[in-house]
């Protein structure tokens, strides 16, 4: 194990990537076999890198201290490995699943170039390597969201590019911060007090990170992206990868870089984002009538827990962030895929038109319920297991209000899932569907995989907890002191997951309600909270996207702009306009009535000329 | 005495009228005067092969294709010219004749004579000894005089 | 065998019209471009070679015997010979197609080699003399190639142009016998040294009078200008791109610094004439040609302009400026003669030159289109194209040499390139397509083909500017260079 080989992981795909580029469509099954063995190599190159564990590559690069320097440890090999492990599934599934897509091949080659990028930025152990996989990120959320091919998937890649680009701006100034604060760029090597310059140091990253994951307020391309994007795409970025980087850089700000201690103000201002996050997303979740925009809001949702619990600054908290990292991007990549798999079949994911299809479809309808449970937190899935960490990590901070934003947001996390899950896959066959077969092999595959793994994560907790997230705090809490977080794990008998259990059932209840009152229907059932006096005057402002900082921050651009164009740009275009082109015209106009066509004018000229030099000439060299 | 003179001031009337006149056959035929008579004075100078040049390049080669093109051109008449045009030429070249006749004056005397040792030598061995890259450039201009003609006496009626 | 540059085209132009009577136009292409290219391949692959320890002169022998046959090159006529060939050559696989219709293919191609010839022995010559007897060549030459079409216009142009050039000629046959009598040599070398050891102030200030109205004429230079817009818009599309490009750069701003600074030597005075000719001949016509509705007019008013750089930098003097200056005839000759050729491709296909009845051909004729936006952005200096660099090179001459005034004149006047230029594009080629070339197609092949050569050297050249600069634009610059150095100071008048 050379340090040499940490260029795999990154080269392999991009390679990879040209390859897939190149192969012609006729070639595709060759292209399928070479994708699926790539991604099974790097998935197996992964776990070489995990057992390994400590690996550093550094060689001289910019000068300035910009070293390309990549670093191999206990939580980017626990990264690379989870990125290995989605891009595997996510390969097999686009096979089938994209496979008369007009771009197929193209999103393929996308989906190993983000891979290539993706490791990059995981290793990366300086700021100046870091940023340059992350941008490089940018360009193929681009490309995959315009492979939509809808009509609005342009306007919503331009979206996604110009919120995810303010992200990474930020995230560039507080590097840039950073660096001049810390002095160094090579990212082991720091580790500040996060006072004055630092704190905004810490402020501007934690946008960059945050927003990667996609939280509020940088959320609002996710649920636009889930109708214009293809379904594989949100399973693969921002269900799995983004949450993965964002969440990891997130870690590694606040844990490594940044001495955030539990109670301070930045430990606070992550806490209220989160909170905020996890519940307006929910909200927002619960009264969507599209499986894919619901599925979305929600991956917008978790991005809030996770936030939370590192932001709590206890370990606990901190190892409860990180594993729901893990776990929800398994079961929300589950989610999506599984979506998708109803979307491959009926052809919508509208869930009005859809409904009973458990019965033609059981494999995806077992792996959506799986995946389900586990995100609404039930026991004993791995959801559960990590949403109890938060809260208990949020409980121990003090503020409460942490754990009961926390808690309502578990309310209607499975209330919507209810509604979904009972739209779509139970309740009465729709009559708007005609009659379906379970989806592939290569589709069903990677949901019952991802199914299964949040089974084993939950039931048998301690394997993860150990293995990956428990090396990953280390030497925190008190010195010396053993960490160990399987004590909660699954226990129910105390009071905090008392209230947690107490939330689903309230949530089972509304939904029996809402089932109800709207007349059987089950994607009606969030009706009655769609329709609370305030909230339906807020759910319409939202559906107008008055809350989108993106709408908005283009009406304020587009105001702004209409202000420079009559204030300065037409004062300026009158100057051109009228006074240069009058001027320019007069004297055109002069010049071309002399030029008569007349010969003997033109000779005049020329003797004219003739003379006005020799007596130029004469009376310079004087 | 007289007669170099009367050339002289013939060659100027003609070069003059070759500019003036309206009617361009007779500018054209002004212009090949304006020639043979600048051949004669070089001829009348000692300077046999500057004349040959003269006559054979100038008041030949160029006025036939000038009267070509004249003869190809159908009537010009309904070009209109402004008055003032009419006034422009000859004002300037009273102008030049004046400056003309005040630079030549104080340059008489300065400009040294040539050296006699120049005329040595006859005709064809000067050109030859001398100028043989001059004669590649004669051939050259009586080809392109040569193929000018053919062009522009080329059957058109095929193409159009 | 440097003769080859003149004898080559000559004697193939002299086969031509025979040949002609054999095959129409299969051999006439094919032999006459094949001349061309073997002329390229001539000054870029030998030409190097030849003057790698500095400057040759050949003198030749025709049978044992010693005869005065002398040919220079040294890296300034190099330089020009390979821009000579070049434009050339796609001027003449433009001609392939383009010249179809007019007939009398053999008899074309034979005026336009003897042409090429003319330049190329002016490039080549090494006295006064000779100088003239080639510039009338090319000019015989180009006065039936501006004919070629024998409409009313096309004559009534090539009158014209006659009528002036002569004058021009003639001034500098008086300019040259002036020369000729104060030294009594027509060597470019003899007479640089014969002219310090004569005092001749008053006469030599005439007779520099005498060459700038002669090769300012050739070259187009405001005031002495008129004739370029009537004779280069007339003639057909390849000669247009070869008048501008070539002709009025070799038979006039070539001819005028080759004598100016390698025999006369660039006194301050000289400099500032240059300049001041330059800077007038850069604002007029850059004035003269936004007014103008007819696509080559345009063109060829924006040529007089872009010759006015082209002195303004050589007037400078110094080896930045002049370096600047050859490199913007280099760029001026490949992008204007792309421009004139996609004029040509645009007449052809409409008829019209009037670009008021034009509009959204870039639908219906996109190669042309785009081609022609590269030439126009790169004369107007628009980065990274290959006239940015130069004008750069010039702009940042005209700073250093401590003549402002100059310097913004040139920015203000590339605001006005980059105005009629895109007043052209607008008209022409975007917006509405006009429903009358609804049936409009694209260029032939070989009209093709030359256009997109030159695009593509007008990008390559602006992308890798400074190995072109150092490979072809100093050693020119230096030779100028040298001059300047050499002379200055050594006569005065």
């Amino acid at each position: 194990m050379t340090p040499k080989m940490l260029l795999l992981p990154i080269l392999l795909p991009a390679v990879l990537a040209v390859v897939l580029l190149l192969l012609p469509r006729a070639l595709r099954l060759l292209r399928d076999i070479l994708a699926v063995a790539g991604a099974g190599a790097l998935l197996y190159y992964a776990f070489v890198f995990f057992s390994v564990k400590d690996l550093r590559l550094a060689v001289p690069w910019l000068g300035m201290g910009i070293d390309f320097d990549l670093r191999l440890y206990h939580f980017s090999s626990f990264i690379l490995l989870a990125l290995a492990g989605f891009l595997l599934l996510i390969t097999i599934y686009t096979t089938v699943r994209m496979k008369d897509a007009p771009r197929g091949r193209e999103f393929m080659a996308y989906v190993f170039l983000t891979a290539a990028f993706a490791n990059g930025a995981a290793l990366a152990n300086n700021f100046v390597p870091l940023l340059f996989f992350w941008e490089g990120l940018l360009v193929t959320l681009y490309g995959m969201i315009t492979i939509g091919g809808r009509p609005t998937s342009g306007r919503t890649a331009v979206k996604a590019l110009l919120i995810s680009g303010f992200c990474d701006f930020c995230m560039i100034l507080g590097i840039g911060l950073l660096w001049s604060v810390a002095g160094t760029s090579t990212m082991s090597d720091i580790s500040v007090e996060p006072t004055g310059l630092a704190a905004v140091a810490f402020v501007l990253m934690m946008i960059g990170a945050a927003g990667k994951a996609g939280a509020m307020p940088f959320h609002t391309w996710i649920p636009d992206a889930a109708v214009d994007a293809p379904v594989t795409f949100m399973a693969f970025l921002p269900a799995a990868f983004e949450k993965l980087l964002g969440i990891y850089l997130l870690a590694r700000i606040s844990l490594d870089f940044f001495k955030i201690r539990p109670g301070s103000g930045l430990s606070l201002l992550l806490m209220i984002v989160g909170a905020v996050t996890i519940v307006l997303a929910v909200l927002m979740a619960l009264v969507q009538k599209d499986l894919k925009r619901l599925l979305s809001y929600h991956a917008v949702s978790q991005v809030g827990y996770m936030i939370l619990g590192i932001g709590t600054a206890i370990p606990v908290g901190i190892a409860g962030g990180i594993f729901h990292m893990i776990n929800h991007a398994m079961y929300k990549s589950g989610l999506f895929l599984s979506a998708g798999s109803v979307e491959h079949r009926t052809g919508t994911t509208e869930l009005k038109k859809l409904g009973g299809l458990g019965r033609e479809m059981p494999l995806t309808a077992l792996g959506f319920t799986v995946c389900a449970l586990a995100i609404s937190g039930v026991w004993p899935l791995n959801g559960f297991v990590s949403k109890e960490m938060v809260f208990h990590g949020a409980v121990e901070t003090g503020s409460t209000i942490f754990a009961i934003a926390a808690w309502v947001g578990a309310i209607f996390t499975f209330a919507s899932f209810l509604k979904a899950g009972h739209s779509v896959f139970f309740g009465e066959r729709s009559k708007e569907v005609p009659a379906v077969k379970e989806s592939q092999p290569a589709i069903v595959l990677p949901i019952l995989v991802l199914a299964g793994l949040c089974v084993l994560f939950g039931v048998y907790n301690k394997l993860p907890l150990t293995l990956f997230i428990q090396p990953i705090l280390q030497g925190r809490g008190e010195a010396g002191a053993h960490v160990d977080f399987t004590a909660h794990a699954l226990a129910v008998f105390n009071p905090v997951a008392l209230i947690s259990i107490g939330c689903l059932v309230l949530a089972f209840l509304l939904h029996a309600y809402g089932f109800r009152k709207g007349g059987r229907k089950a994607y009606l059932a969030s009706e009655p909270i769609h329709n609370l006096p305030g909230m339906h005057q807020a759910y319409d402002l939202a559906e107008k996207r008055v809350f989108d900082p993106y709408d908005q921050g283009l009406k304020v651009i587009r105001g702004l702009s209409l202000g420079l164009f009559k204030g300065i740009d037409r004062p300026i275009d009158f100057f051109f306009e009228k006074i240069v082109t009058f001027t320019g015209a007069k004297f055109t106009g002069i010049l071309k009535k002399a030029h008569n066509g007349h010969y003997a004018n033109y000779l005049a000229w020329c003797l004219a000329g003739l003379i006005i030099l020799a007596g130029l000439i004469g009376l310079l060299a004087q | 005495m007289i007669l170099q003179t009367a050339l002289l001031i013939g060659l100027v009337i003609f070069s003059v009228l070759a500019i003036v006149l309206r009617d361009l056959l007779k500018s054209a035929i002004s212009l090949a005067v304006a020639s043979l008579l600048l051949g004669i004075i070089f001829f009348r100078m000692k300077a046999p092969y500057a004349g040959a040049f003269e006559i054979s390049v100038v008041a030949g080669l160029i006025t036939v294709l000038f009267v070509l093109t004249i003869a190809l051109t159908k009537s010009g008449d309904d070009v209109r010219e402004s008055k003032i045009a009419n006034w422009v030429f000859p004002l300037v070249f009273v102008a030049f004749i004046v400056i003309d006749a005040l630079v030549m004056k104080s340059l008489l005397g300065k400009v040294p004579a040539l050296p006699a040792a120049a005329e040595a030598g006859g005709f064809g061995d000067v050109l030859w000894r001398g100028r043989t890259l001059d004669l590649i450039g004669q051939i050259a201009a009586i080809l392109a005089g040569v193929f000018a003609v053919l062009a522009l006496f080329r059957k058109k009626d095929k193409h159009e | 065998m440097i003769i080859l540059f003149i004898v080559l085209p000559l004697i193939v132009a002299g086969l031509l019209p025979i040949i002609g009577k054999v095959s129409r136009r299969v051999l006439p292409d094919a032999l006459a471009n094949a001349t061309l290219l073997a002329l390229l391949v001539y000054a870029v692959v030998a030409g190097r070679g030849l003057i790698a320890d500095g400057p040759v002169l050949q003198q030749l022998s025709w049978l044992g015997e010693a005869v005065n046959v002398r040919l220079a090159l040294d890296g300034f006529s190099l330089f020009m010979l390979m821009a000579v060939s070049l434009v050339g050559l796609a001027a003449g696989l433009f001609s392939i197609d383009y010249m179809e219709h007019y007939g009398a293919k053999a008899n074309f191609y034979a005026l336009y080699l003897v042409m090429i010839a003319g330049m190329n022995g002016l490039i080549l010559a090494t006295d006064l003399f000779s100088v003239y007897v080639f510039l009338e060549v090319a000019a015989i030459a180009s006065y039936a190639l501006v004919a070629f079409g024998l409409g009313r216009d096309e004559l009534e142009a090539a009158f014209k142009y006659l009528m002036l050039s002569v004058v021009a000629s003639a001034f500098l046959v008086v300019g040259i016998a002036v020369i000729f009598g104060l030294t009594g040599q027509l060597d470019f070398a003899a007479v640089a040294a014969g002219l310090k050891e004569v005092n001749a102030g008053p006469v030599l200030g005439l007779v520099t009078a005498f060459f700038l109205l002669g090769f300012g004429l050739k070259a187009a230079l405001v005031p002495f200008h008129a004739w370029l817009p009537d004779a280069h818009p007339s003639a057909p599309a390849p000669i247009s791109a070869v008048l501008s490009g070539l002709l009025i750069k070799v038979s006039g701003v070539y001819a005028l610094t080759r004598i100016f600074i390698n025999v006369f030597g660039l006194t301050p005075a000289l400099s500032a004439v240059l300049m001041a000719l330059g800077a007038v001949s850069i604002v007029v016509a850059a004035l003269l040609a936004l007014g103008q509705k007819d696509m080559k007019r345009m063109l060829a008013y924006s040529s007089i302009s872009q010759v006015g750089y082209i002195v303004l930098g050589l007037g400078i003097g110094t080896p930045l400026g002049i370096a600047g200056g050859l490199f913007h005839l280099f760029n001026h000759a490949l992008a204007k003669g792309l421009l004139f050729l996609t004029s040509g491709s645009v007449q052809q296909a409409t008829g019209t030159r009037d670009m008021d009845e034009m509009g959204g051909l870039a639908k219906r004729m996109p190669v042309t289109a785009v081609t022609n936006l590269i030439g126009s952005l790169s004369i107007a200096g628009v980065p990274p194209l290959n006239g940015f660099w130069s004008k750069l090179i010039i702009i940042v001459a005209l700073v250093q040499a401590g003549h402002p005034v100059y310097a913004v004149i040139a920015v203000l006047a590339s605001v006005l390139t980059l105005w009629y230029y895109l007043l052209m594009q607008r008209k022409a080629f975007f917006g509405k397509l006009n429903e009358k070339w609804a049936a409009v197609k694209e260029a032939p092949f070989w009209m093709t083909a030359a256009v997109v050569l030159l695009a593509l050297l007008c990008v390559g050249v602006g992308i890798l500017f400074s190995s072109t600069v150092t490979t072809w634009i100093q050693p020119a610059a230096d030779i100028l260079a040298d001059g300047v150095h050499a002379a200055t100071g050594s006569w005065g008048f």
